[in-house]
């Protein structure tokens, strides 16, 4: 194609050279005819150019050689474009109409928590309103606090469950899923059937254990009665001390269901009472070193004098526990060590014992309700099995966690981990009894 | 005047400190309406601990009034903002005094309730005054909305409730007459009720008070103590321009 263009330019100068040869001046013509040249590729250009700015209203011009080249080249691109575009446009639509459908609520968060999108969902549970909505942060829509506290943290390994701004019954799952470039996914799901029917739950538990108290007091009492009858044979002296023993038993686990079912429906963080841990634990340790048959060595390690900010009983209630769990799975020879102590990062208690331990598989599970290491044993023992979660529970209301550390055979170890805002420091506890 | 209309700045700072401010008014008055919903619900739910812990968290809305009091006083010696800037600031001062009022009502009711609690409860369970305590509740969010969105449409809808709010007072308050006639020993219990359906009107009032200030931010016109209908007339015209 520009082997044909430059041989048209040669052959135009070569036609000009010879009628220059036949009628002077020869530079005259070859001008004219360069000049010709030049006109006529303007002209082209000039068709070309208007085909391009009126590219929809007017056909291409039909012009050969270099330009229809170039029209022609022209038109495949833009219709590759056309079509990409196109296929764009549909993955874009099939995109919104899925998570249109989506049964929860979809929202993209810039990274300055504003709102980029949402979908209908999103809009009918939080009641937002496209496209005003559109651009404004988030957290000024949905105001409730523990809402901004969980969007400015930086845990969001755990949905949050709130209320929804437009009607107060429902209860929504809000989490946040950051995703690349600092934006972020806000999910939006409707929880209000699964939070029923946890509340449907713990009330028939606490409902059931509290209907269950009054015939059980009047069994044992009626036991404690037969129990001191000298007119009874006595035969029946044995049955008569088993079944005392095990009404005393269904007392215990119905204490405990109660005060579990307590803790689970207190909502939020544990009340700031100040409580002298040192105190509770020596008294603690005098109330074991008082029990039958405990092991030889009951020790108490108190390393630091600062006490905490919680609930008294709830703590109190958290350390027995452990503390009974101790005692009772170590042998009368071993020995079980209370330690007490804090640094930067917050307060510790452990209980460490020589005793029996636990299966590392079964470590995970020891915080379920009514989970046992091996059924035959801790019945024997005469537990709950709801000690470990009454801790577990006791222990989040305050910001901590339980940690557990065994070895077969050797002993267990369990921790008690506070958080640092929990600490009644020493000095504070001297001001106020000052 | 949009929200975009804040981030016109040359000036980054400026319009980081307007974002600012304007966050944590809404901010509090998320926390208000937490305060407002725990109180409604201690009442209803005769729930005195509730009731006491929104008595004492008052102190907090107090913090903020004062914490964005101060930023503002800030803003206005710093940047002198003129014409829409200080309309925004004008309104926000404003605004949290209505808001911190909203959150002593809200005290109000949350000690009467706590108090309430001990006492027996009617049958009807205070069937009245949760309804009247829901549009109250939902006016302060509108508001709120109206605030956050700068929506003086929304605005002027929820100023308007104001009078069904006030209508359901009087049908409580004579409710509360005819019981007190009926049977005195119900007296000292009409007696509380009452002080809550009236703190729970004047909440609906500082949320309409939030409202024209929302207006006043969006269109630059005091609406105070002129009939909302004019009102209505006024913004329509303001929208139609703005269209145009």
């Amino acid at each position: 194609m520009w082997t044909f263009a430059l041989a048209r330019l040669a052959g135009i100068l070569l036609l000009g050279l010879c009628a220059g040869l036949l009628i002077e001046p020869i530079w005259l013509w070859i001008l004219g005819a360069a000049c010709l040249y030049l006109a006529w590729q303007l002209l082209n250009l000039y068709r070309v150019d208007r085909w391009l700015r009126l590219r929809s209203q007017i056909d291409p011009p039909g012009i050969g050689g270099i330009w229809g080249d170039i029209i022609a080249q022209v038109i495949r691109l833009h219709r590759r474009k056309q079509y990409h575009k196109q296929r764009l446009v549909q993955l874009y639509r099939e995109l919104r109409r899925s998570t249109a459908a989506l049964p929860d609520g979809v929202i993209i968060l810039s990274t300055q928590r504003e709102i980029v999108w949402f979908n209908r969902q999103a809009a009918r549970l939080l009641g937002l309103r496209r496209p005003v909505d559109v651009g404004l942060r988030i957290d000024n829509l949905i105001r409730a606090p523990e809402f901004a506290r969980y969007l400015h943290g930086d845990d969001y390994s755990m949905p949050l469950v709130i209320r929804p701004p437009v009607q107060i019954d429902m209860f929504l799952a809000l989490q946040m899923v950051p995703y690349g470039g600092g934006q972020s996914l806000l999910l939006v799901r409707d929880v209000t059937r699964q939070m029923r029917l946890e509340a449907m739950r713990k009330d028939f538990v606490a409902n059931a254990s509290h209907e269950l108290r009054t015939p059980l007091t009047v069994i044992s009492g009626y036991l404690d009665t037969l129990a001191d009858d000298p007119s009874i044979d006595p035969a029946w002296g044995g049955p008569i001390k088993d079944m005392r023993a095990q009404a005393q038993r269904m007392n215990a686990i119905i204490a405990d269901l109660l005060e579990l079912s307590r803790l689970e429906s207190a909502d939020g963080e544990a009340a700031r009472e100040p409580i002298d841990v040192p105190h509770m634990l020596e008294r603690l340790h005098r109330d074991a070193l008082i029990s039958a048959d405990r092991p030889r060595h009951v020790l108490l390690d108190l390393e630091s004098s600062d006490g905490l900010y919680g609930t008294a009983h709830e703590i109190e209630s958290a350390f027995t526990n452990l503390l009974v769990n101790a005692l009772k799975y170590t042998q009368p020879e071993g020995t079980v060590r209370m330690r007490w102590w804090t640094d930067e990062e917050g307060a510790y208690f452990s209980v460490i014992d020589s005793g029996i331990g636990i299966p590392a598989e079964h470590i995970p599970r020891l915080t379920e309700r009514f989970y046992r290491v091996d059924a035959g044993r801790s019945r024997g023992q005469g537990g709950s099995g709801l000690g470990l979660a009454i801790v577990k529970h006791a222990l989040q209301r305050h910001g901590g966690w339980l940690d557990v550390q065994s070895t077969e055979g050797k002993g267990s170890t369990f921790t008690c981990h506070f958080p640092q805002q929990r600490i009644w420091k020493l000095q504070l506890r001297n001001a106020a009894s000052a | 005047m949009e929200t975009a209309d804040l981030t016109h700045h040359i000036s980054r700072r400026f319009n980081e400190d307007l974002e600012k401010v304007r966050n944590q008014v809404l901010q509090m008055g998320g926390f208000v309406e937490q305060q407002l919903h725990k109180a409604i619900t201690a009442l209803v739910e005769g729930d005195s601990r509730l009731g006491e812990s929104v008595a004492t968290d008052d102190y907090k809305v107090n913090g903020m009034e004062l914490s964005i009091d101060e930023e503002c006083s800030r803003i206005l010696a710093i940047r002198a903002p003129a014409a829409g800037d200080l309309r925004v600031i004008v309104a926000i001062i404003k605004t949290i005094t209505d808001l911190e009022r909203i959150g002593d009502e809200g005290e109000k009711i949350g000690y009467i309730a706590s108090r309430l609690a001990t006492m027996e409860r009617p049958a009807d369970k205070y069937r009245e005054v949760k309804h009247l305590g829901r549009q109250v509740a939902q006016m302060v969010h509108d508001a709120l909305d109206a605030f956050a969105r700068m929506d003086s449409q929304a605005a002027l809808k929820t100023a308007q409730e104001d009078k069904m709010v006030d209508e359901e007072y009087e049908s409580i308050q004579r409710q509360c007459i005819t019981f007190m006639m009926e049977d005195p020993r119900t007296i000292r219990r009409a007696l509380e009720i009452m002080w809550i359906v009236r703190a729970l009107e004047r909440i609906g009032d500082h949320a309409k008070n939030i409202c024209e200030y929302v207006i006043y931010m969006v269109h630059g016109k005091d609406i105070r103590h002129s009939s909302l209908e004019d009102v209505a007339k006024q913004i329509d015209a303001a929208h139609a321009l703005m269209r145009r």
